[in-house]
């Protein structure tokens, strides 16, 4: 565009880039997006990597916030392009010795998911079956955490008493859960090796390190409320990309692509603009607002001429990975995965999420500790096939399989050693799934390939493939994310906010962190608040 | 999205989105429904090869972006498209070392083409003048109005006596091949290569008997073509945003499988997903006449005879594209710059074809279905688009004339031959350009003819004009005589992409003109023709 | 013989036209607003440089039935459904017969915007309009030379008094059909 100078300019197209400026432009602000790849999306990022025809999303899976984003009410999302399918069959494990396996269904199909359970335990599925009825009745709670800007006082330890009593008390839930970590609750509360692998396993998918202390109350009220609460965006995941910028433009909103931002220019203490690599500047008369990530923001783009020694001993202590770094896998099948363990519930060949290689919980943290601790696991996979409800996500006659691993950080390997994984490590998975699913042949197999936490740091600036871009640990969550100091979105240069998920609350397909920056905005500039009496944010 | 529009337009190429952003600027509620996953067809940009190389799957070359009415229409300069015009456009390079170089520049063009022939370079210097006279005349009176007939056309020109009036047009043109019209004003095969040449990648066979009437207008804007900054499918955007911004909502992944039609009225829409849309006052179907008559109409809403047609008379290029997409480390440094040093600036390059006999030597085996020897052009984008490589790097691309279905194996040969196939264009660019060792190429990928139907199943058999390139179909005959003018013996279905006047390429125009065809019969006043 | 560009060369003009497609058969109904734009070029002593002279003509079933110049900002929302535009000279050349008008508009020097589709249909009328205007048809008299403006020893001198009036509106209205 010929047009140089706006009111506000949003760094970076990725979810929460693009609603931050459609709420901004509906305020009345002129709003230009800027974005250094050739399209916008971000972590809503759709591609046919491997084989034309073959939809994988390379990051976001679940579209677990559909039901509570703000963005797809008060924009109409669902009439700019984004359509969903909600699988029945959500979660499920299956065993190589092909024993029952344990699928959770969607939450109107409690019976399907206790009867699952239940061929193992009837106790466990009974617990299960109330503290999933209770955490749905969370959600309020669950989205009102997610859309507003976090302070000291919402996650503090005598709220969260209060709110266990409340809900949880007759379950001889105490307040000594706050303390505990996740992997201490499901042991404590389920008795059954097979329900606690798939627990421990949607835990960390959700980026609640499974051993980490001090996130009890998580697991009751965030994981079991999303967990078989997923949504499969028809198209794929991009589709939520493209329903934003429809959305972004018909406000009016400009969005530049191949545009990489080098500098945010600050004059006498404020945020005035910025400049691309190829010198070209925007000014921004109100508001420069960032989605990259922290370390980017500040000590590149800012630099540390312009910023506090306190603000730049903060952004260098800030750490990423591991417990949110994963490698996407992506497989083009002429069938989709037959198990073994079918023969006891056939709902399994036909789940959103199918986990594989995990034997057993002793497995699972294995598998996550060797992640975390550096080292690449032994194969085993989250999985979805979503062409089973989706058939524009592969060609007639054949499936699109995806899964995630985790990995470790990206900085952990020497770039060989991510090339001998690329190289080496589907088929290693293939041998795993095989004995899982026999049809897993590799007849059955067209091809495939593996994107991998460098790749993804080099594609999409995820700092080690961190899809949070900033470690998920007490320290950096909430109120002290990314530090205490700048944990409201805004930044100590006038008119310079964060967005991403380096701030609260992080990675996933939320819009939140766009959504409390354009709150941050809307307080300091006086523009009307978006929040919505009925929904409470 | 919703369930009823007034306007339900299918595919996203520049075309509907065009004629949806018209609509929708004159009010009405429009729907744009296509079957990818993103906007475009053939303007996608993709990272083919590693992350930050953006290459052009098809369509690189935005001609008519300065002549084009939605342009300036939709205001999408405003909407972030962004065009350059190289100042050194095209290059033939020879296998003797030498060089003939078209520029932005008229005189620097004449100055090179001296080198070969200084009666040619007055020649062309006069065709180009003569031809620049007539551009507005011709675009407003061809392309971008709904077509006349060829006989009423040369019955004007002769009336109007233009044949008297100018050296180049004559109505002997519409028998003449490219080739004949080139041996009849220029001397030089080299000259008459690069112009032969020239006609080829805007679609223009040089040996198609009747072409040789579009010659004038391609030698009048054979300095005039545009590189979109940021890769095709800014344009894309652009339009989208237009659309979006006055109301109208394009839906990726809506694969359209019915036209619903009820007492002979096109009413509607149906995806694959059983998603019915219902369109108050037309459809319009910018991909394929087969793909519109064959498979998302009932047959009794077409009739045999219409069927019959489409199946039989509905005739597609001879000649489709093979393409190697690039991520390169450094420029091509021709040997031919020794020659003239411009070359290494120039934007596209005719590798080696030293003569009009060379081409027509190619379509023949083409037409055979066999494989030539590689004579790729090559275009480095990057070179005037630094933004579409990472710095220090190139995006290039190769594209070479190539069959559809190999005689030996059919269309589905190409993936086994492809990898090779590269191979050998790349070795030929080496050829004429050494440095570009093997390490030049940190990857590479191919796109061939096969793979172009498989992204984009509306250019049958990898025609990427959509429709032939002959004087037999062109105009209101283009794609087939009931469809010349829009309308579709359908009420209220509209054809309006590029099997439409005037053709393929990024053009605007068939979107433009069925625009006007439909405004007459749902009664929308044409704010935008301004006199 | 009538002074170039005065009303009376207007008239002449007019009724040459007219006399012009009487003769002609499968004249189009319908009526039609042109514009034709007269821009000072340097060259033509008849508009001053950096001046423009506008004209609008209705043609009716082909005949002309009026036109009048356009003065100052007035008509610009009168709806066209032809503009012809070029330099002042170009325009003195036609009317002296000097050169083509079609070749001037195949030259680009007198640029047409239109439903050209239309023009090309209607070639015959077209051309004969233009032949009544172009082919030096009506006598006129040259007070600042003809084109190429050599004032002495040119063959359509000025004789009578004036240069042609350049602000006053030319104007021939229905009513003085």
């Amino acid at each position: 565009m010929t047009r140089t100078t706006y009111d506000a300019i949003v760094i970076g197209a990725g979810h929460n880039g693009l609603c931050l400026a459609a709420y901004l432009q509906r305020a009345g602000l002129s709003t230009l997006v800027v974005e250094r790849r050739h399209e916008e999306g971000g972590g809503a990022n759709t591609e046919e990597p491997v084989m034309a025809g073959f939809r994988h999303n390379l990051h976001a899976q679940y579209m677990e916030f559909f039901d509570v984003m703000p963005m797809i009410q008060d924009f109409g999302l669902e009439d700019l392009g984004l359509r969903t399918v909600m699988p029945e069959a959500q979660a499920g494990i299956a065993f190589a010795d092909a024993r029952p396996p344990i699928v959770i269904h969607r939450p109107d199909q409690p019976e399907a998911t206790h009867a699952s359970i239940a061929r193992y335990s009837s106790a466990d599925a009974d617990l299960f079956a109330e503290l999933k009825h209770r955490a749905g009745a969370l959600e309020g709670l669950v989205a009102g955490s997610l859309y507003n800007i976090p302070s000291a006082a919402t996650g503090g330890p005598d709220l969260q008493a209060e709110m266990l009593d409340a809900v949880f008390g007759d379950l001889d839930i105490g307040h000594h859960y706050i303390q505990k970590s996740p992997k201490q609750v499901i042991d404590e509360l389920f008795d059954t090796p097979e329900l606690r692998a798939l627990l421990y396993r949607v835990t960390v998918e959700w980026g609640f390190p499974v051993d980490q202390t001090g996130t009890g109350v998580a697991f009751l009220s965030f994981i079991m409320w999303t967990v078989g609460n997923w949504k499969l965006a028809l198209g794929g995941t991009h589709s939520l990309a493209k329903a934003m910028t429809q959305a972004c433009y018909r406000e009016g909103v400009d969005l530049l692509e191949s545009c990489s931002v080098e500098k945010i220019l600050v004059e006498d203490g404020r945020a005035v603009g910025v400049r691309d690599r190829r010198g070209v500047e925007y000014r921004a008369s109100k508001v420069v607002a960032s989605n990259a990530d922290l370390r980017q923001t500040l000590l590149d783009m800012v630099g540390e001429d312009h910023l506090s020694t306190l603000w730049v001993k903060r952004a260098r202590a800030y750490r990423y990975g591991p417990s949110h770094v994963l490698g996407t896998p992506m497989f083009c099948l002429y069938e989709p995965p037959a198990y073994a363990s079918a023969r006891w519930d056939p709902d399994i060949d036909r789940c959103f999420y199918t986990m594989v290689g995990f034997d057993g919980p002793e497995d699972t943290i294995r598998y996550i500790r060797d992640a975390y601790g550096g080292t690449v696991p032994k194969p085993a996979a989250g999985t979805w096939v979503n062409s089973l409800w989706d058939r524009s996500q592969a060609p007639t006659g054949r499936h699109a399989a995806t899964g995630w691993y985790f990995m470790p950080p990206a900085s952990a390997l020497s770039p060989a050693d991510w090339a001998e994984v690329r190289a080496t490590y589907n088929e290693r998975f293939l041998e795993v799934w095989r004995q899982h699913a026999p049809n897993m042949t590799s007849e059955n197999v067209l091809a495939h390939k593996l994107y991998t936490p460098d790749q993804m740091e080099r594609k999409n600036l995820m700092r080690e493939g961190d899809f949070s871009n900033g470690e998920f640990s007490p320290d950096q969550m909430d109120a002290n994310r990314p530090f205490p100091e700048a944990s409201n979105y805004r930044t100590e240069v006038d008119g310079l906010y964060l967005c991403g998920p380096s701030a609260h609350p992080g990675g996933g397909m939320h819009a939140a962190c766009g959504y409390n920056a354009y709150k941050a905005i809307a307080e300091d500039l006086g523009l009307p608040s978006p929040a919505v009496a009925t929904r409470g944010y | 999205m919703r369930d009823t529009y007034d306007v339900v337009i299918i595919g996203a190429g520049h075309n509907g989105l065009t004629l949806g952003a018209y609509l929708a600027r004159s009010g009405l509620e429009v729907l744009v429904c296509e079957r990818r996953h993103e906007e475009g067809g053939g303007l996608c940009t993709e990272e083919l090869t590693l992350p930050g190389f953006l290459h052009n799957v098809h369509a690189n070359y935005h001609t008519f972006v300065d002549l084009a009415p939605p342009v300036t229409d939709l205001e999408l300069r405003e909407h972030g498209v962004e065009y350059v015009r190289p100042e050194v456009q095209m290059a033939s390079v020879f296998t003797d070392g030498t060089a003939l170089v078209i520029h932005s520049d008229i005189d620097k063009t004449c100055a090179s083409i001296a080198r070969f022939s200084e009666d040619d370079a007055e020649t062309f210097r006069r065709l180009h003048a003569e031809a620049h006279g007539y551009i507005d005349l011709l675009l407003g009176t061809l392309m971008y109005q709904p077509p006349m007939s060829v006989k009423e056309l040369t019955k004007a020109l002769s009336v109007f006596g233009v044949e008297e009036g100018s050296e180049f047009l004559s109505v002997k043109l519409r028998v003449e091949t490219i080739n004949q019209f080139l041996d009849q004003h220029f001397t030089h095969p080299k000259v008459k290569a690069h112009l032969a040449f020239h006609g080829a990648v805007c679609g223009y066979t040089n040996d198609v008997k009747g072409l040789a009437i579009g010659f004038p207008l391609l030698a009048g804007k054979i300095d005039n073509w545009n590189l979109c900054v940021g890769g095709s499918h800014r344009l894309a955007h652009a339009l989208w945003r237009d659309l979006a911004q006055h109301g109208g909502v394009m839906i990726a992944d809506a694969d359209v499988e019915h036209i619903v039609v009820q007492d002979g009225r096109a009413v509607g829409v149906r995806l694959t997903d059983g998603t019915e849309i219902t369109a108050r006052q037309a459809v319009a179907s910018t991909v394929s006449v087969e793909q519109t008559f064959l498979e998302f109409l009932d047959p009794a809403s077409v009739g045999e005879e219409l069927a019959h047609k489409v199946k039989t008379k509905v005739r597609h290029k001879d000649w489709t594209l093979f393409s190697v997409h690039l991520a390169m480390d450094r420029l091509p440094e021709y040997t031919a710059a020794e020659f003239d040093p411009d070359v290494n600036r120039a934007w596209v390059v005719n590798l080696g074809y030293g003569s009009p006999e060379e081409l027509n030597a190619d379509w023949a085996t083409i037409r055979a279905g066999g494989l030539p020897d590689p004579h790729p052009n090559a275009a480095v984008n990057s070179l005037y688009d630094p933004t579409d490589a990472p710095a220090g790097c190139a995006t290039g691309l190769l594209r070479q004339f190539a069959p559809f279905a190999l005689s030996d194996g059919g269309e589905g040969a190409w993936d086994e031959i492809g990898p090779y196939y590269g191979r050998k264009c790349i070795e030929e660019w080496r050829r004429f350009a050494p440095n570009l060792t093997d390490d030049a190429f940190l990857a590479s990928a191919v796109f061939t003819p096969h793979d172009i139907v498989r992204k984009l199943p509306n250019m049958i058999r990898g025609d990427w004009m959509m429709g032939e390139i002959s004087l037999d179909n062109m105009l209101d005959q283009r794609p087939l005589p009931e469809l010349g003018q829009y309308r579709t013996p359908i009420e209220r279905l509209y054809m309006a992409g590029s099997t439409q006047h005037p053709h393929g390429f990024i053009t605007f125009g068939p979107a433009y003109n069925a625009l006007a065809i439909m405004a007459e019969d749902l009664g929308i006043e044409p704010w935008w023709r301004k006199v | 013989m009538p002074v170039i560009y005065t009303a009376d060369w207007y008239s002449a003009v007019v009724e040459a036209i007219n006399t012009h497609v009487a003769g002609l058969r499968g004249v189009p109904e319908g009526a039609w607003t042109c514009r034709i734009e007269i821009a000072g070029d340097g060259v033509s002593p008849y508009v001053a440089a950096g001046e423009e002279r506008h004209f609008l003509v209705r043609i009716d079933g082909g005949r002309c039935i009026w036109y009048r110049e356009v003065l100052g900002e007035e008509e610009e929302g009168t709806v066209l459904d032809y503009r012809f535009r070029g330099p002042a000279a170009v325009f003195d050349e036609i009317a002296a017969g000097a050169i083509d008008p079609v070749v001037a508009a195949l030259h680009g020097t007198v640029k047409v915007r239109g439903d050209m589709r239309f023009l090309m249909r209607q070639a015959e009328l077209v051309k004969t309009l233009l032949e009544a205007y172009a082919t030096g048809v009506v006598e006129t008299t040259w007070p600042l030379g003809a084109p190429p403006y050599a004032v002495t020893g040119g063959s359509s001198d000025a004789t009578t008094a004036g240069a042609p009036t350049t602000a006053a509106a030319a104007t021939r209205g229905p009513a003085d059909a």
